[in-house]
């Protein structure tokens, strides 16, 4: 009996009735661990309770779901805790679904939280492309490098190495005949990131020079 | 440890300019002028000749504590200390300023006297730190009565210690009993430091044992600990412990830019990885 799969409206109900941080992070463990549609909404809940290991759960849950929770997603994005929009952007990030675009853009932009612009940073650049025909693949490699290469001037290091990481992914995805246009920002701007004199953070140095040396061995 | 605790004045958002932080720290009438001046010089590291010189004045400008004055001299010469701290190497002429600070009778001036001391790598500082300490941590240690404070700015003291690096065998004795302190915080910043200190793995197993604690504030502290000291075994525990990537990533941060030779550059791709796996 204990081997049956709990149904789904179970699953959300043992997440709903959690009533300490352990109960929560395992119901929706469990929860995550059966991706349902049905769960999506009530894995997107879980990301404002301010609990990390449950919302890393519900991340992954989300994840496995995949598209058919990019709405659910998109149409909850916490306007008023930007603990719960970072994980939300993670989500999205995670699935790379090119529907999340617009908000990747806005969150790297514009968003107060470091956490939410540094999870947009790195989302910008796993975009499932394969997907798409080649002008709109196009159209979205252009603003995806559009809004990381504007991101490389933020305030906050931890957001300039994941713009480094969003480059990265981004250019690695750039099909032969599409990287002739793409990589050479790519590289100019992983170089700038990696010997600007003006960088706090070594680290963010460090990456960059990593990314170009994998692209260096990818592109020969 | 001190992580996340914001010193960031209410009206942080207000955009100046250098010419005019300067000018409000010479505002010797306005403290609330000069605390957000003070902490803008320090937060966007000033390198102006005159930011030095005015921060060591609002530093001599402290005075004995004034309970429920609002701002007052002691918050400017709190933040002044700070920001020398952030300004290092460049503040090392206010060095006698602040160990002058550090006899204050203000625990938070102390705090923040030993926190820049540490930044500014200042070994004229390990003997004083070492007295506020040598006590022990039942005397320097003890709960200050009626207050959430030690005796001491222990956990500040003991970084400092850790920081500036001097392993002497009278350092070292001054520091190990606080392992044993009843506050884990404590605990967790006399492991730190002797980790830095002695480079002793006992001490890095101390604080991965401590990512485990239930109190999320101590495995944060643990996180910084360890990012402090860039303990490079402690990758694995960090990336695993209950607590935010952003904390985690600072942490990691610590771990790839430890400077030790002896790092392969797999192992400084292994922290960069886990580090993307955080975002």
């Amino acid at each position: 009996m204990t081997a049956s799969p709990l149904p789904v409206v179970e699953l959300v109900a043992a997440v709903r009735r959690a009533d300490s941080a352990l109960g929560l992070l395992q119901a929706t463990q469990d929860l995550a661990a059966a991706p349902h549609p049905d769960g999506a909404a009530c894995l997107v809940e879980v990301l404002g309770f301010n609990n990390p290991g449950a919302a890393v759960a519900a991340v992954d849950g989300l994840v496995a779901i995949g598209e058919p929770a990019v709405e659910t997603i998109l149409s909850n994005i916490d306007g008023h805790n930007y603990g719960a929009r970072a994980w939300a952007v993670r989500a999205l990030a995670g699935i790379g679904d090119v529907r999340g675009l617009e908000v990747l853009e806005d969150a790297l932009g514009q968003d107060i939280g470091p956490s939410v612009r540094r999870a947009a940073a790195r989302g910008l650049g796993q975009l499932r492309l394969s997907a798409l025909a080649g002008p709109q693949r196009q159209a979205v490699v252009s603003r995806c490098l559009a809004a990381l290469l504007a991101g490389c001037g933020d305030g906050e290091w931890v957001v300039r190495y994941a713009v480094v990481v969003g480059l990265e992914a981004l250019a690695q995805q750039l099909s032969p005949d599409a990287a002739g246009i793409a990589l050479a920002p790519v590289r100019e701007a992983l170089e700038w990131l990696c010997r600007d004199p003006a960088e706090e953070a070594p680290v963010v140095q460090l990456r960059a020079a990593l990314a170009l040396q994998r692209l260096e061995a990818v592109d020969g | 440890m001190a992580a996340g605790a914001s010193d960031a004045p209410v009206m942080a958002g207000d955009p100046i300019s250098e010419e005019e932080a300067l000018r409000r720290l010479r505002l010797t009438g306005d403290p609330s002028a000069q605390y957000y001046a003070a902490w803008w010089l320090g937060r966007n590291r000033s390198t102006h000749p005159d930011a030095v010189p005015l921060l060591q004045e609002a530093l001599r400008k402290r005075r004995p504590r004034d309970p429920g004055a609002g701002v007052e001299e002691n918050a400017v010469a709190r933040n002044a200390a700070r920001a020398l701290g952030k300004l290092a190497p460049a503040a090392e002429a206010a060095i006698p300023d602040l160990l002058a600070t550090l006899e204050d009778e203000d625990h938070g001036l102390r705090e923040a006297a030993a926190r820049a001391l540490g930044d500014l790598r200042a070994r004229a500082a390990v003997a004083p730190l070492v007295a506020r300490l040598a006590p022990g941590p039942a005397v320097a240690g003890a709960l200050q009565p009626g207050t959430p404070r030690l005796q001491e700015p222990c956990e500040a003291l003991l970084e400092a210690l850790g920081q500036i690096g001097v392993a002497e065998p009278a350092v070292l004795a001054v520091v190990t009993p606080f392992v044993e302190h009843e506050r884990p915080l404590i605990r967790s910043a006399a492991c730190r430091a002797l980790l830095q200190l002695t480079a002793a793995p006992d001490w890095g197993q101390r604080l991965v044992a401590l990512l485990q604690h239930p109190q999320l504030q101590v495995r944060h502290a643990a996180l910084m600990d360890l990012g402090a000291a860039g303990w490079r075994p402690a990758l694995e525990p960090i990336a695993a412990t209950l607590a935010e990537n952003s904390l985690k990533l600072i942490a990691l941060r610590g771990l790839a830019e430890q400077p030790s030779a002896s790092h392969s550059e797999a192992a400084t791709v292994a922290v960069l990885d886990a580090m993307d796996a955080l975002l």
